[in-house]
């Protein structure tokens, strides 16, 4: 069965050993395909575990070249072929004393057969914990089985495992332990290695953990049910797994991990933007339009949205600047207006005193006489314009100057009330100034604002050139309090406005910003996801070539293992593929039945599947560089019908020809086909009493097994005599029974008849005269009683009463007569 | 020997680490528990119907209901089939286990008290 198992694929040809863990050759290829950083160190990364992937995503450095060192136990032509020689185990999982499977520690098959819950797992499950250590499997496993796995039957509570192997070429054999005190937790402890003769070191030291994972000889049953759990996707794991590539799925996993990580700040980010613009159009603020234009478009002005958020300025075009100038309108004080009113008054009333008087006279006569010698300066010596008889001339001249100056004194104070009268109007025009700018812009719903525009023109109109003193100083006061009034209203509402606006854009900013952190963190984890994205799509890629590579180095030998494995199944098995990623993950497997193309495993039975399994199992786990010459396989048989089991025997005794092949299973189809097809294997039968007390004995021939247990009871001091010929009768019964069994199964395979049908037979001959009427093949009459006698004389006569009527009664007899003559029988009918 | 004496040999088995035992104690067991099986409904005929004593177990089994009521007829089938096959050869089946044991004892030990009664 196992010929040497060659790899040609270009994959693992670089001069590197077989022996290269999927990591080593994905850090290889790495090397090799120039992928760009740091893609190819969030590769390495994620190959090394969360620890150094998480840290190279928060900004740390690189990996360590940690995963190209070369293998340490590359050279496998040094490696010494290792056989298991015992496993001892106490107070693991379903034993509970200390229990021994002793194993002959060479190539050879044995058969440990237990009924469900005998601790016949318990043993497999115990050596590849001890050997395999910290192991990503068992971390994988579930909480009820990581709490569960102390046997509660342990009367120290303590619990030990102990593993002896051999190596050839080296004398006695190596101890592997692992111990646990009680209350410690399974992984509180390590395994301890230790070859003869040496001192005993970490398990570590021994440098298995690659050439465990990559020839990975031990396949449980959950394996092989993942296999049939129905799902593709568990399907592909199962058959990845299988096929050492843990470690390139758990990378991929942890990169996707990450990517999602990454991506969820961008995600959150742009979830939360259509509800952030609804806000923002709904809020009055000008700084929410704003912060909407700019989150408008890509890429997001993040820091101008930030300062938005904090508050930032507003110009003075915004409404807010508007609200801000309409606060700064400035009117004079009531007292300085109400001054400035009454200087005009009394200015005025002073000017009416002069009205009327000689002063008045004298500056209305001064005007005139000012005016005549402006005239005389044009017309010097003409005859006045006004009399006509005098001629100006320069006596009028030095007469009239005389008379102006005369006059100018008798008008100064005339002439002083004038000018106070000037300055008190223009005192009270100047004390409001241009309208502001402000009023005339579009102060949308600030109402006050139509009544206030028109205080202020009507007080401008009041103080335009032309109107007269009398009508200023009459309306001043009162336009000026209908002023001061409009402006006071329309300030109190902008005040109102500036208050609702900040109310409302408060709770907005607030959004705003956290939207902005969130933007910010998307923004810097932009530049890891990009890495990120390339590391998976490499390594999606490159695990394709290597997937499809390792498959096909198993193809064939999976075919050759088929073709042992199929009996009478009707399914040929073409390529198997390992399809798509992630979600969309599968295992393609083309199978013919009868003939018709069927790209489905849903027409195989759960027994083809678990064969499947063992196809794939096989060729890695028995390959010739594993130092590991033994496989463990627990319960193989389970699904699989009484033709399949012939074939997987046949397989197994194959393999035990060149490897130490150890199988668990937990009924009696292995070995009888073992016995049946005389394959040569060692079987143990393996029970459990009360209290978890695990006992191993061989399991020979039933029949012979029946008649020892026959005669043990016999002699067992410990059981009542009376007990005794009950229990030794029903042994004695059930060695002809099994006798009966071989000889009608044995015959009808030999005869073509179909399994199905034999089982169908012996199910229906219920009693023992029936089947031995059936193993007989020939009785007259159906008087199975004189035919035996007849055949085989007296003795067989009063075994098979004896067999028939001892279990009712209990035999009374001679015990040892009765099971001698039993064990004539049995061997007579199989003859 | 009685139904008692047989279930105190059976317990024996089942608990106390016999020497000359070790892989056959549980189908003796079963041979065990099975006759005291048989011979608690032996004892229950004799009182209630001489006549079915001989019969085979299937028509005790039919029975049963009328004369001991459906429960004690259950619990009586459960545990003769499952004796039946644990005590007999058959081609794949392995011996029983403790569990199943205790559970047949205990389905027999409630059927003798009926007896008793």
């Amino acid at each position: 069965m196992c010929t040497r198992y060659v790899v040609t694929s270009s994959l693992v040809d670089h001069n590197a050993a077989v022996t290269t863990t999927v990591g080593e050759i994905i850090a290889d290829r790495l090397a090799e395909s120039g992928l760009a950083q740091p893609a190819s160190d969030f590769v390495l990364a994620a190959l090394l575990g969360d620890a150094d992937l998480n840290a190279m995503i928060a900004g740390g450095a690189a990996p360590a070249e940690a995963t190209r060192a070369p293998s340490q136990s590359a050279d496998s032509t040094q490696s010494p072929h290792l056989y298991l020689k015992s496993i001892v185990v106490q107070g693991f999982r379903g034993i509970g004393p200390q229990a021994a499977l002793r194993l002959q520690a060479g190539p050879g098959l044995t058969v440990i057969a237990g009924r469900n819950g005998s601790g016949k797992s318990s043993f497999a499950e115990a050596a590849e914990l001890a050997l395999t250590g910290e192991n990503m499997r068992w971390a994988k496993r579930s909480i009820i089985w990581r709490e569960g796995w102390r046997n509660l039957h342990s009367s120290t509570g303590s619990a030990s495992i102990l593993v002896e192997l051999t190596a050839n070429g080296q004398p006695g054999v190596m101890k592997v332990t692992r111990e646990w005190s009680a209350g410690a937790g399974l992984d509180d402890t390590m395994s301890y290695a230790q070859a003869h003769g040496k001192p005993r070191q970490q398990l570590a030291a021994m440098n298995w953990a690659h050439d465990l994972e990559f020839f990975r000889p031990f396949l449980s049953y959950s394996e092989l049910g993942d296999l049939v759990s129905g799902r593709p996707s568990d399907m592909y794991d199962a058959i990845q797994a299988i096929l050492g590539l843990d470690q390139m799925v758990d990378a991929e996993k942890r990169l996707n991990d990450v990517r999602k990580r990454l991506e969820e700040p961008s995600k959150l980010a742009a979830k939360a933007l259509p509800g952030l613009r609804k806000r923002l159009a709904a809020c009055p603020d000008e700084r929410a339009r704003e912060a909407a234009k700019k989150l408008a478009s890509k890429p997001w002005d993040l820091s101008a949205i930030e300062a938005l958020a904090v508050g930032g300025e507003s110009g003075p075009e915004s409404a807010e600047g508007r609200l801000a100038s309409i606060a700064a309108i400035d009117l004079p004080a009531p007292e300085a207006t109400a001054a400035a009113l009454t200087a005009l008054h009394a200015a005025m009333d002073r000017a009416a005193e002069f009205a009327g008087t000689p002063a008045a006279d004298a500056r209305r006569l001064l005007g005139l006489l000012d005016a005549a010698l402006d005239h005389q300066a044009h017309h010097a010596g003409e005859p006045c314009p006004v009399c006509g008889s005098r001629r100006l001339d320069d006596a009028w001249v030095e007469q009239t100057r005389a008379e102006v100056s005369r006059l100018r004194e008798l008008t100064r104070e005339a002439m002083r009330a004038d000018d106070d009268l000037r300055e008190a109007s223009k005192a009270v025009r100047g004390l409001v100034g241009a309208m502001p700018h402000v009023l005339n812009q579009d102060l949308g719903e600030l109402d006050p604002v139509a009544s206030a525009r028109a205080a202020w023109q009507s007080w401008t109109e009041l103080t335009k050139d032309g109107i007269a003193l009398a009508v200023l100083s009459q309306e001043a006061a009162a336009r000026l309090r209908a002023l001061r009034t409009a402006i006071a209203d329309l300030k109190s509402s902008a005040d109102a406005e500036v208050r609702r606006r900040s109310e409302a854009w408060q709770p907005v900013a607030a959004a705003l910003a956290a939207w902005a952190e969130q933007a910010r963190l998307s923004e810097s984890a932009a530049g890891g996801l990009t890495g990120v994205k390339l590391a998976i799509a490499w390594i999606r890629d490159a695990g394709q070539v290597i997937r499809d590579a390792r498959m096909e180095q198993f193809t064939t030998k999976s075919a050759e293992i088929w073709s042992i494995l199929r009996q009478e199944s009707n399914v040929d098995l073409g390529p198997i593929r390992l399809a798509g990623t992630a979600t969309q993950r599968r295992l393609t497997l083309d199978v013919n039945v009868d003939g018709v193309g069927s790209a489905a495993l849903s027409v195989m039975s759960q027994g083809e599947l678990h064969a499947l399994g063992l196809t794939l199992f096989l060729p890695r786990a028995t390959a010739e560089e594993s130092p590991f010459r033994f496989v463990v396989i627990d319960d193989p048989v389970q699904a699989m019908d009484p033709s399949k089991v012939d074939g997987l025997a046949r397989l197994l005794a194959k393999t035990g020809e060149s490897r130490q092949v150890i199988v668990f299973t937990h009924d009696d189809r292995l070995p009888e086909a073992i016995r049946r097809l005389q394959l040569s294997a060692t079987i143990w039968e393996v029970t459990r009493r009360e209290q978890s007390v695990v006992e191993l004995r061989k399991n020979e021939d039933p029949v012979s097994r029946y008649i020892e247990d026959a005669f043990a009871v016999a002699q067992t001091s410990e059981l009542s005599e009376a007990a005794r010929g009950v229990v030794a009768a029903g042994f004695c019964r059930s060695a002809l029974e099994a006798a009966c069994h071989q000889v009608i199964r044995t015959r009808g395979i030999k005869d073509g008849v179909p399994y199905a049908d034999i089982e169908r037979d012996l199910l229906r001959a219920q009693k023992l005269r029936q089947m031995i009427e059936l193993a007989l093949l020939n009785v007259p009459d159906g008087d199975v009683v004189k035919e035996l006698g007849k055949r085989y004389g007296p003795s067989a006569v009063s075994a098979y009463n004896a067999a028939k009527d001892g279990t009712h009664a209990g035999y009374r007899g001679d015990l040892r007569q009765m099971v001698r003559d039993t064990e004539r029988l049995a061997d007579r009918l199989r003859a | 020997m009685n139904p008692d004496e047989l279930l105190a040999e059976a317990d024996h088995l089942l608990t106390a680490q016999i020497k000359g035992t070790r892989g056959l104690w549980p189908r003796a067991c079963a041979w065990l528990i099975r006759l005291a099986l048989e011979q608690t409904l032996d004892e229950f005929w004799a009182c209630e119907l001489p006549e079915a004593v001989n019969s085979s177990m299937r028509a005790q089994l039919l029975l049963l209901p009328h004369y001991a009521g459906d429960e004690v007829a259950a619990n009586a089938r459960d545990a003769w089939f499952g004796l039946a096959r644990a005590a007999h050869h058959h081609s794949y089946d392995l011996a029983p286990t403790a569990a199943e044991l205790r559970r047949w004892y205990h389905l027999v030990k409630g059927l003798s008290a009926l007896a008793d009664r």
